[in-house]
C-alpha cells in the first residue's frame, strides 16, 4: 500500500519513535497517579499519595489507596490495554479501521445476555458473567453472518452496518427489560454502564493473564496483520495463510473482550479510538503498534476513570458512559474530517 | 292531621335531603399535579397505579378494584390487605400499566403517578377521571399531602383528617421514644448484590429520617440540592460518609456490603465498628410510602434504636 | 422491446400487482384480527356491536379509543418507516442502511430524553416535538455533508453511524444520571411501542405522513436513477448531491415524524425493503408500494401479538417486529451476493 510506505517514510522526519514511546509511558504513569489521587476520601491527596503507597502505616488512608484505588487502577489499566489490543486485532482481521467491539455490536450483545439472565434467572444455570460472554459471542456471530460470513471477502461497510444493527436491536431489548421490574432495571443498568467503583483484587489476575497473553499473541501475529492489509492475494503470495491469521486474530479479540467485559462490563470505543490514534502517531507497522496500543489503551481508560470520579463529585459516573462520551465524538470527528473512508 | 311544627320540620328535612341529593349528583373538582379534574362523588371503582396510593386508600378503608402491583401480588403487604382485602385485579407494572385491563375494570377514578404516567395521562383520562401525584420523587410531607387530597377525592375527608391526626400522634410517639438524635448520623441504603445505593436527604426515606431528627453526613453537591436523589455508591464513598447508623435494605443475599466485611475501610465505618448496621425490610422501606408505610417504618426504627448505645 | 422482454415485464408487473393485492388483503385481515386481541379478548359480535354502534354488549373504550387508534397509527408509521428505509437504502446504496443508520432514531431519542431530564417542568406533551426536532437535527449532519461534499455513499453511512453513537452516548448519560432510573416512559418509547397511543397521536401524524408518503411514492423512479451509481446518474443529468439531499430529507421527515409518535422502531425501515425486494425485485416503482405495505403488515402483526402474548405485560411492537422480521432478514442477507458500493 503506497499510503503505508509513505507513512513509514514520514516517520523518519518526526521525533524518533523511542522518544514518542517514552512520552506515552510517562503519560500512562501520570494518568495512573492522577486516578490514584482522586477519590471521595479527603485524607488522600496528591501530596501524601507516594508516602501512603510506600509506607504501611496501617491508616485508613493507606487502606483506601491500597485496597480500593489500587485494584481499581489496575482493572482500569488492564481493561484499557486488553480492549485496545482486541480492537487492533479486529481492525487487522476485518481490514476495516473502524471496527471495534461496540461498533460490531459485541458489547450490546453482552448487555443483552446479562439482561436475559437477570429477567429469567430460572432458565439460566450459569451466572451473569457467562451470560455476558455468550451474548457477546452470539452478537458477533450474527454480525459476521449478516455481513457476509467469515469465509469470503468481508465487505467493510456491511460489517459496520451489520454491527450497528445488531447492537441497536440488542439495546432495544435491554431497554424493554428495564420496564419489567425495578430492581432488575437497576442491576442491568449498573452492569451495562460498566461501573468499576466496587472492584477488588479478585478481578485483577484474570485481566493480567489475558493482557500478558494478548501482548505476546499480538506480537506473534503482528507480522501476519501487516501482510493481511496487503490483501488476500498478496498474503498468499508471501506464503501466509490469511484465513488462519484471521481466525487467530478474531479469537484473540474475542477472548480479550470477553475477559474485560466479564470483569468490568462493556466499555465501548477504546478498541476504536486507541488503535486509530496510534496509527496516526506511530504508523502502520503492527510490530510497533502492539505495545503502543496497549500502553495507549491503559492511559486512556485511566484518564477516563479519573474523569468518572470527578464529573459529578462525590457521586460516580460509570466508566462506560465516560468512554462513550469520549469515543463517540472522536468517531464522529474522524468520519467528518476524513477525505476518503472505506 | 300532623301537628304543624312537625310538618314544617318534615318539609325542611325534605328540602335538605333533596339539596344534598343534588349535591352528590354533581362532581368534585380536584386539583392535582397535572391539572384540575372533575371527580364523581364517592367513586366506587378506583384504580391505583402506585403503592403510595394504595396506602392512602387503605388509610381510609377504601378498597381499589385495580392496582399496579408489578405483577407480584405479595408486594401489597398484609398491612394493606388486612384492610382492603385481596380481590383487586392486577393492572400490570407501575412502569407500564395495561390500559385495556384498566378499562375493563370500568373504573370511575384513576390515581396515577406524575413522573411515571404523564405520557399516558391523556389515554388514562379517556378511561376515567385521572388525578396524579408525585409519588416516585416526593418526600414525606408531599406523601401526606397527596393522601389528604386523595381522601378528599374519594369523599373521605373527615376519615382522613382523623387518620392523619392519629398518624401524627403515632409518629410523635415514635419520635419521643427514639428521643433526641440530632447528634446521630444515619444512612439508609439499598444493596442489590451488585451495587449499593444511598438515599439522600432529598429522597422519601431521607426526608423521613430527617423528620425524626437524624443528621445526615451527605452534603448537597448541586448548588443546594443533590444531583442524585438515590446515588450509587462505593466503599470509599461510604467510608467517607461514615454514618453512625446504617439501615440496610437488601434485595439480594449475600449483598455487596457482605463482601466488604473484613476490609479495613468497611470495618472502620462508625456504624460497622459499633455493630449498628441494621437490616430492615427493603421492600417496605424503599418502595412503600405513605401514612401506613411510614408508621411501619417508624415502628421498625424504634426497634432499631433500642439496640443503639446512647 | 422484443416480444419476450415485453412478456417478461408484463409478467413482472402482473406478479407485482398480485403481491400487492395479497399484502393488502393480509393487512386488512390482520387489522380485523388485531381489533379482537389483547389483554381483554373480545368476541366477534361485541366487536361488530361496538364498531357499528348497535344494541348489545359493547367495549367502546377498548375498541374505539385504544385499539383502533393503535391500528391506524401502526398502518401509518409502519408504512412511513418502510418508505424511509427504502429511500435511504437507495441513496446510501447499501442493503444495511436504515433510518437508524443515519442517526435519526438516536437523535430523536436524545432530544426527547434530554427534554424529560433537563426540563422536567415542561409537560411531556412536547416530547413528540422534541423527538422530531432531534431526528431531523441528526439527519441534518448527514444531509448537509451530502450536499456540500462529494463523499461516497458509504462515507455518508459512516457519518450517520457516528452521529448515532454520539446521540446514544448522550441518551445513556441522561438515563444513568437522571435522578431515578425508573423514569421509564422514555425507555418504553425508546423501544418503539404503541402503548398509550390515542387519536390525538393519530391527528399529529395523519396529514404529514400521508402527504410525505404520497410524495415518496411519486419520486420512486428517481431512486432507480440513484441506484445506477453517482457517475452514471450525473451522466444522465441528475445533480447527485442535491438529489441525495432532497431524498434524505424526505426520508428523515418520514422517520422523524413516526418516531415522534410511536418511538424508535428502526428495524422496520431495515427489513421491510429487503423482504419486498426479495419478492419483487429492485424496480422502485413497484418496490416502494410493496415495501410500504410490508412495513405496515409487520407493525400491525407485532402490535397485535405484543398485546396478546403475556398480559398484563405488553411487549413493544418495535422489538417484536424486529423479531418477526429477523429470520427472513438473515435468510435474505445470506442468500444475496454482497453488493458493491461506490
Amino acid at each position: 500500500m503506497p499510503e503505508a510506505t509513505n507513512r513509514l517514510h514520514a516517520t523518519r522526519f518526526m521525533p524518533s519513535v523511542v522518544l514518542r514511546i517514552a512520552v506515552l509511558v510517562a503519560a500512562m504513569f501520570a494518568a495512573a497517579l492522577l486516578t490514584l489521587a482522586i477519590g471521595q476520601r479527603s485524607d488522600v491527596g496528591l501530596g501524601n499519595l507516594l508516602q501512603l503507597l510506600l509506607v504501611d502505616d496501617g491508616s485508613l488512608a493507606r487502606s483506601a489507596v491500597v485496597d480500593l484505588r489500587l485494584p481499581r487502577l489496575l482493572v482500569a489499566g488492564l481493561v484499557g490495554a486488553n480492549l485496545a489490543l482486541a480492537g487492533l486485532a479486529l481492525q487487522a482481521v476485518t481490514r476495516n479501521p473502524l471496527a471495534s467491539e461496540s461498533v460490531l455490536g459485541i458489547n450490546q450483545g453482552a448487555a443483552l445476555g446479562v439482561a436475559i439472565g437477570a429477567v429469567m434467572p430460572s432458565l439460566i444455570i450459569v451466572n451473569l458473567d457467562v451470560m455476558a460472554i455468550m451474548g457477546a459471542i452470539t452478537a458477533g456471530i450474527i454480525t459476521f453472518t449478516i455481513a457476509g460470513g467469515l469465509g469470503g471477502r468481508l465487505d467493510s461497510i456491511r460489517l459496520i452496518l451489520a454491527g450497528v444493527t445488531v447492537g441497536a436491536f440488542s439495546f432495544a431489548c435491554v431497554r424493554f427489560a428495564f420496564t419489567l421490574e425495578d430492581n432488575l432495571a437497576r442491576i442491568v443498568l449498573t452492569w451495562i454502564s460498566a461501573d468499576i467503583s466496587s472492584v477488588s483484587f479478585a478481578q485483577v489476575p484474570a485481566l493480567a493473564v489475558a493482557a500478558g497473553l494478548g501482548l505476546v499473541a499480538s506480537l506473534f501475529l503482528a507480522h501476519g496483520f501487516n501482510i493481511l492489509s496487503l490483501g488476500d492475494g498478496a498474503s498468499q503470495g508471501l506464503g501466509l495463510d490469511p484465513r488462519r491469521v484471521r481466525l487467530l486474530g478474531a479469537l484473540l479479540a474475542a477472548i480479550l473482550t470477553g475477559v474485560s467485559v466479564s470483569a468490568a462490563g462493556p466499555v465501548g470505543f477504546i478498541g476504536l479510538v486507541v488503535p486509530h490514534l496510534s496509527r496516526r502517531w506511530f504508523g502502520h507497522n503492527h510490530r510497533l503498534l502492539v505495545p503502543v496500543v496497549a500502553l495507549g489503551g491503559a492511559t486512556l481508560v485511566l484518564l477516563a476513570d479519573a474523569a468518572s470520579k470527578l464529573v459529578r463529585f462525590p457521586f460516580e459516573t460509570p466508566l462506560g458512559i465516560i468512554c462513550a462520551l469520549i469515543g463517540a465524538p472522536y468517531f464522529l470527528y474522524v468520519t467528518l474530517s476524513a477525505r476518503r473512508l472505506a | 292531621m300532623i301537628f304543624w311544627p312537625v310538618r314544617a320540620g318534615l318539609a325542611a328535612a325534605a328540602l335538605f335531603l333533596s339539596a344534598s341529593l343534588s349535591f352528590s349528583a354533581s362532581a368534585l373538582e380536584v386539583k392535582h399535579d397535572l391539572g384540575t379534574t372533575d371527580v364523581p362523588d364517592e367513586p366506587k371503582r378506583i384504580v391505583a397505579l402506585e403503592y403510595s396510593f394504595v396506602d392512602s386508600l387503605a388509610a381510609v378503608g377504601v378498597a381499589p378494584v385495580g392496582i399496579a402491583d408489578d405483577n407480584d401480588r405479595s408486594r401489597i403487604v398484609p398491612a394493606y390487605t388486612d384492610i382492603i382485602g385481596t380481590d383487586w385485579t392486577s393492572v400490570g407494572t407501575r412502569a407500564a400499566p395495561n390500559l385495556e385491563i384498566i378499562a375493563s375494570l370500568q373504573p370511575d377514578l384513576i390515581i396515577a403517578d406524575t413522573s411515571r404516567h404523564e405520557p399516558i395521562y391523556e389515554a388514562l383520562s379517556e378511561i376515567a377521571p385521572t388525578i396524579a401525584f408525585d409519588s416516585l420523587t416526593g418526600k414525606y410531607d408531599v406523601a401526606l399531602e397527596s393522601a389528604r387530597i386523595i381522601a378528599n377525592a374519594v369523599g373521605k375527608s373527615a376519615e382522613m383528617d382523623a387518620r392523619l391526626a392519629d398518624h401524627e400522634k403515632t409518629m410523635e410517639g415514635f419520635k419521643s421514644e427514639i428521643g433526641d438524635v440530632s447528634d446521630l448520623s444515619i444512612q439508609f441504603l439499598v444493596d442489590n448484590g451488585k451495587g449499593v445505593y444511598l438515599h439522600t436527604p432529598d429522597s422519601y426515606n431521607g426526608s423521613l429520617l430527617a423528620w425524626f431528627g437524624f443528621r445526615s453526613n451527605l452534603k448537597p453537591n448541586g448548588g443546594g440540592t443533590y444531583t442524585d436523589v438515590i446515588a450509587q455508591s462505593s466503599l470509599e464513598q461510604l467510608s467517607e460518609v461514615n454514618p453512625e447508623i446504617i439501615l440496610r435494605g437488601k434485595y439480594a443475599d449475600p449483598g455487596l456490603t457482605d463482601s466488604w466485611v473484613g476490609q479495613p475501610l468497611y470495618d472502620a465505618i462508625d456504624a460497622v465498628s459499633k455493630g449498628q448496621v441494621f437490616d430492615i425490610n427493603a421492600h417496605e422501606w424503599s418502595r412503600l410510602r405513605g401514612v401506613l408505610a411510614s408508621e411501619v417504618s417508624g415502628a421498625s426504627l424504634v426497634e432499631v434504636m433500642k439496640k443503639v448505645a446512647r | 422491446m422484443t416480444i419476450a422482454a415485453q412478456t417478461y415485464s408484463g409478467m413482472r408487473n402482473r406478479r407485482a400487482l398480485v403481491l400487492i393485492a395479497v399484502t393488502l388483503v393480509l393487512i386488512v385481515a390482520t387489522a380485523i384480527w388485531s381489533i379482537g386481541v389483547g389483554a381483554v379478548a373480545i368476541p366477534a359480535d361485541v366487536i361488530i356491536n361496538t364498531l357499528f354502534n348497535l344494541d348489545g354488549e359493547k367495549q367502546t373504550y377498548i375498541i374505539m379509543r385504544s385499539r383502533l387508534p393503535r391500528i391506524v397509527l401502526a398502518i401509518l408509521c409502519g408504512g412511513a418507516f418502510a418508505l424511509s428505509g427504502t429511500i435511504i437504502q437507495a441513496v446510501i446504496r447499501n442493503p444495511l442502511a436504515s433510518p437508524g443508520i443515519i442517526g435519526i432514531n438516536a437523535g430523536a431519542a436524545l432530544f426527547a430524553v434530554s427534554l424529560v431530564t433537563l426540563f422536567p417542568a415542561v409537560p411531556q406533551v412536547f416530547m413528540p416535538l422534541a423527538a422530531c426536532a432531534g431526528g431531523l437535527a441528526a439527519a441534518a449532519v448527514v444531509i448537509v455533508t451530502a450536499r456540500t461534499r462529494a463523499v461516497s455513499a458509504a462515507h455518508l453511512a459512516l457519518i450517520g453511524v457516528a452521529v448515532g453513537f454520539v446521540c446514544e452516548a448522550g441518551v445513556d448519560y441522561f438515563l444513568i444520571t437522571s435522578s431515578d432510573a425508573e423514569r421509564s416512559a422514555p425507555l418504553i418509547w425508546l423501544t418503539g411501542s404503541l402503548w398509550g397511543r390515542t387519536w390525538g397521536h393519530v391527528e399529529i401524524a395523519l396529514l404529514p405522513l400521508t402527504a410525505l408518503g404520497g410524495l415518496a411514492l411519486l419520486l420512486a423512479h428517481r431512486l432507480d436513477l440513484m441506484g445506477l451509481g453517482a457517475e452514471t446518474a450525473t451522466g444522465l443529468g441528475i445533480r447527485v448531491p442535491r438529489e441525495r439531499m432532497v431524498l434524505l430529507t424526505l426520508a428523515a421527515l418520514l422517520a422523524s415524524i413516526s418516531v415522534a409518535v410511536v418511538g424508535v422502531m428502526g428495524f422496520i425501515g431495515l427489513m421491510a425493503p429487503h423482504i419486498a425486494r426479495h419478492l419483487i425485485g429492485g424496480a422502485h416503482r413497484l418496490l416502494m408500494p410493496l415495501s410500504m405495505l410490508v412495513g405496515t403488515l409487520l407493525v400491525l402483526l407485532a402490535d397485535g401479538i405484543g398485546r396478546a402474548i403475556a398480559p398484563p405485560i405488553e411487549v413493544s411492537a418495535g422489538i417484536l417486529a424486529a423479531l418477526i422480521g429477523a429470520p427472513f432478514f438473515v435468510y435474505v442477507m445470506l442468500t444475496t451476493a454482497a453488493e458493491r458500493d461506490t
